[in-house]
């Protein structure tokens, strides 16, 4: 039937980002992770002293920890991570002119649309490619106004005292294997700093791209949003499929001060031989709001619980995930609350799709403090079944510790409705469309939030994984 | 050596009270072969496994290192109890007075079953209610293919050691289409502190059979800690209809472990309770298997915490064939600086199509220093399924007791009202007689002390 061809043949096109660029890196490390290596980034990166001692001991807690137990499945990472590379430098320096990146590099992320989308809808585009940041560049007005959106390097070398005030505190070393993992051997990732009263009308965009076999990404980023400012960063994820496993464990810090507003927007959309794990964490002080929006689809398994820690007075959190597994792939996702303060309120919305073998999974903690009155939190969990063969669980922590609060969590499972897609189909609308359709209303809640781009691109690929998986 | 010690020692010459292998080797004087082999086999489980800690993902809320003893406790002393009702405490008279009509009773005092009947019709019927004791030696092979089979020692440290030392338990089993109208009584009372108590229950409901079963423990204060562990068994053949309801009011310094699963056959029905007022710490397991297509069981929890009292409720789901329903409500109130622990989790097996399951708790804080955590947790493996859960923590519903007190309620009165109207949505799903005017009263004294 010529309508099944169609079908297989846009399933082999399904990850749009499977392309390698040949471009000769300018240094590569050493496999393995060890202390030489952990040497050389630092040597590379002609880092003051503390930050090498900074690194080293977190190489020895890394190495101290066990490898976790729970989540995902971890077995076999260690043989994994011995033939990573942990540090491979794409080109001298960074530029903050398109025009000055190797023809290669730049191919490649004009392929991803970044260029133009920097030209019509952000206020600055930083873009990483391996090891560290090849782009960077942030429109003059705002420069002009004080914002600092840099590679990580350059604020800590320009910013060298808001830097080292902030940088390790939100995420400690120790705070899980993998974030001591990134605080030893991180490369890359963004600094930014929006100054009081400051506000973004427009957002500021990172772009993470892996090429290499083999390769291990360690982003970093630090942003400091001061009092009363505004501002929304984007965060997007690609790499090849490779036949082999790569790695991504970005360390995320970020401090909302009092009565400012953020938003962290993550698609990740890796290749699903990427392990992603990932500790993002953001500080919100009195009055102030974060939201983060974080969809995962792509990767082989990801690990990723981003937090507020409402510290302050009035303080908001808001955390919306979307999670989507397909065959092969565990999204291990969710995200954490901590009321620290009287009079915060919060909210986690998580919506998740398991097609085929795939496996999503909700693990989320809501926690509030004694003293932290009038405290209110919602949770609600959602999961959607297509096959017989996907799986889904939900694994939420509540824990109160205060009389005067009002805390919430509902979760339900269930599949696509047959007299919803009854409904469809006896409207003369093909199967898999209805299907497509009916995943979208699901998301539609999450989708609406997400840049109009994005929200085009989230509503393409369910379609396409949508097709051919009416039985 | 001082001269007190060394009577003692000549007192309890060839008895040891501790928890031993000695201990387990005199349990089994007397026993057949089989039972003195499995007693051993659930020593040397409960010696090779080690007391869980709060890493273990079961055992978080709960520190067994700082909450239980075992090496200062004793086996109990009792070697016999008064079978004469004359001579039996007062609290447990008046317990059982305030019981409405049953089918039959089992007493025990301190571990011993000291009186049993049932209705002659029914034991003509083939209903047996007896001690584990008395039903090894009258009906050793139903006893012997079902005890320790659906919760055997293997399940964990505890279970372990309540295999290897139960000194008595209660065997009901009720043959196939009979069905028993009137509940099954037993009413258990606990006299000696420091001691630790080891009883088993194990129900067997042949096809097409129904029993109500409601088992309440009552004791005065302990001054010292004492540990009443229990295992519960619960079989429900094709068809059948069982309810087992448990209602714990134990003093202050008790601790209560039970360890409780039940097996739901084909179109089986299986309601648990589990009522926890009473005593310092209480911890229940309960597993709950849907085995058949059309399987269905109703698990209810209601717990009232004061003082320093820690509940802490582990249930799962197990929905293994297509076609099962389950339904999970547990509720509590929560004062002074008591605690209470929620973990549960709904698994649907690969192929349990079709399975409908639903878990809900809720805890309400009456006071700053009450704390509640609540772990609600699914694991689906079927796409064609129905499940959700649900839980919340929150303060009294700050509306209902304005409304009730607009009405010229007092404050104390309103409060009462919400309470009860939040905690007897529990009762009602399983309203067996007697039960609830048991737990409504605690509760108001409770609630007379929150003031």
């Amino acid at each position: 039937m010529p309508q099944n061809e169609t079908i297989q043949d846009l399933n082999l096109d399904e990850y749009k980002y499977d392309f390698v660029t040949e471009a000769e890196p300018v240094y590569r490390a050493q496999k393995g992770l060890s202390e030489e290596v952990v040497r050389q980034i630092s040597k590379h990166k002609d880092e003051p002293e503390w930050m090498l001692d900074f690194r080293l001991k977190a190489l020895e807690v890394y190495n101290a920890k066990p490898m976790p137990k729970w989540g995902g499945d971890l077995e076999g990472l260690e043989e994994v991570l011995d033939e990573i590379y942990f540090y491979v430098r794409p080109q001298d320096r960074m530029q903050h002119s398109w025009d000055d990146v190797p023809e290669e590099i730049k191919d490649t992320f004009e392929k991803l649309g970044i260029p133009e989308a920097e030209q019509k809808i952000l206020a600055g585009v930083g873009a990483q490619y391996e090891s560290e940041m090849v782009y960077h560049s942030l429109r003059e007005e705002w420069e002009k106004q004080g914002v600092i959106f840099d590679s990580i390097e350059d604020g800590l070398k320009n910013h060298p005292e808001l830097f080292r005030e902030h940088f390790g505190t939100i995420i400690p070393t120790g705070d899980n294997k993998f974030s001591a993992m990134n605080s030893a051997v991180w490369s890359g990732g963004s600094f930014v700093y929006i100054p009081k009263g400051v506000s973004l009308d427009t957002p500021l965009q990172a772009y993470f791209r892996v090429n290499q076999e083999r390769m291990g990404q360690f982003e970093r980023t630090l942003i400091i949003v001061d009092e009363g400012a505004q501002a929304h960063y984007i965060e997007g994820c690609t790499a090849p499929v490779y036949s082999t496993e790569s790695f991504h464990s970005g360390v995320i810090e970020i401090i909302v001060k009092k009565n400012a507003r953020f938003r962290y927007t993550t698609i990740q959309n890796w290749s699903n031989n990427m392990y992603n794990l990932v500790t993002q964490r953001a500080i919100v002080e009195e009055g102030a709001h974060m939201e983060w929006l974080d969809g995962n689809l792509g990767s082989k398994l990801t690990m990723k619980y981003p937090s507020c820690y409402l510290m302050g007075e009035g303080a908001h959190g808001e955390i919306l995930s979307i999670a989507y597994s397909g065959d092969g792939q565990h999204q291990d996702t969710g995200g954490k609350v901590i009321h620290a303060a009287p009079h915060t309120t919060s909210s986690i919305v998580s919506k998740s799709i398991s097609k085929g073998h795939g496996r999503s999974t909700y693990r989320g903690l809501l926690k509030v403090h004694e003293g932290a009155h009038h405290a209110r939190s919602n949770v609600e969990c959602d999961a959607l079944l297509i096959n017989d063969t996907s799986r889904t669980d939900t694994y939420p922590y509540i824990e109160i510790e205060e009389n005067d609060a009002n805390v919430g969590h509902e979760a339900s499972v269930s599949k696509i409705g047959e007299e919803q897609l009854f409904y469809l189909t006896s409207r003369g609308i093909p199967e898999d469309e209805a299907m497509a359709m009916i995943v979208r209303g699901f998301i539609e809640p999450i989708a609406k939030e997400l840049p109009l781009e994005y929200a085009v691109e989230l509503n393409r690929l369910i379609e396409l994984e949508m097709e051919g998986s009416v039985g | 050596m001082n001269t007190t010690a060394m009577n003692q020692t000549v007192q309890t010459e060839g008895v040891t009270d501790a928890l031993s292998a000695a201990a387990v080797e005199r349990m089994s004087i007397g026993e057949p072969e089989w039972l003195r082999e499995r007693r051993a086999h659930a020593w040397s489980v409960y010696e090779r496994t080690p007391m869980p800690t709060t890493r273990l993902e079961e055992w978080r809320y709960t520190d067994l290192g700082k909450k239980l003893d075992l090496d200062g406790l004793e086996l109990s002393r009792a070697e016999t109890a008064p079978d004469d009702p004359e001579a039996w405490p007062a609290r447990l008279r008046d317990t059982m007075d305030a019981d409405h009509e049953a089918s039959g009773h089992i007493v025990l005092i301190d571990g011993h079953v000291v009186h049993t009947d049932i209705d002659p019709s029914l034991a003509e019927r083939g209903v047996i209610l007896d001690s584990l004791h008395d039903a090894l030696e009258l009906h050793p092979e139903l006893v012997q293919q079902h005890l320790g089979s659906i919760v055997p020692a293997e399940d964990g440290k505890f279970e372990a050691l309540n295999a290897a030392l139960w000194a008595d338990g209660i065997f009901l089993h009720v043959p196939k289409d009979v069905r028993l109208e009137l509940p099954i009584r037993v009413t258990r009372w606990l006299s000696e502190p420091g001691t630790a108590y080891f009883s088993r229950v194990l129900i067997v409901a042949d096809r097409g059979s129904q029993v109500s079963y409601v088992d309440e423990v009552v004791s005065d204060d302990f001054d010292r800690q004492t540990l009443k562990s229990s295992v519960v068994e619960v079989v429900a053949d094709a068809g059948a209809v069982v309810q087992y309801a448990k209602l714990q009011r134990l003093g202050r310094g008790g601790f209560v472990q039970s360890a409780q699963r039940t097996l739901a056959q084909r179109d089986a029905r299986i309601d648990t309770l589990n009522v926890g007022l009473g005593a310092s710490v209480h911890r229940v397991d309960l597993n709950a298997k849907l085995l058949g297509p059309g399987a269905n069981s109703e698990m209810l929890g209601l717990y009232f915490g004061d003082g320093e009292q820690h509940f802490d409720f582990n249930t799962s789901q197990d929905h293994v064939e297509p076609n099962t329903g389950s339904d999970l409500l547990y509720k509590g109130a929560l004062d002074g600086d008591s605690r209470a622990v929620f973990r549960g989790i709904i698994r649907v097996l690969p192929g349990a199509q079709r399975t409908d399951a639903y878990q809900t708790n809720r805890n309400l804080l009456l006071s700053s220093g009450a704390r509640a955590d609540s772990l609600p947790n699914l694991e689906i493996q079927a796409d064609d399924v129905k499940c959700s859960h649900g839980a919340t923590v929150g303060e009294l519903d700050a509306e209902a007791k304005f409304y009730l007190m607009s009405r010229g309620l007092s404050k104390v009165q309103a409060e009462r009202l919400v309470v009860l109207g939040f905690l007897g949505e529990v009762l009602s799903k399983l309203p067996l007689g007697g039960v609830v005017e048991k737990v409504v009263g605690v509760i108001e004294e409770k609630l007379a002390q929150h003031g």
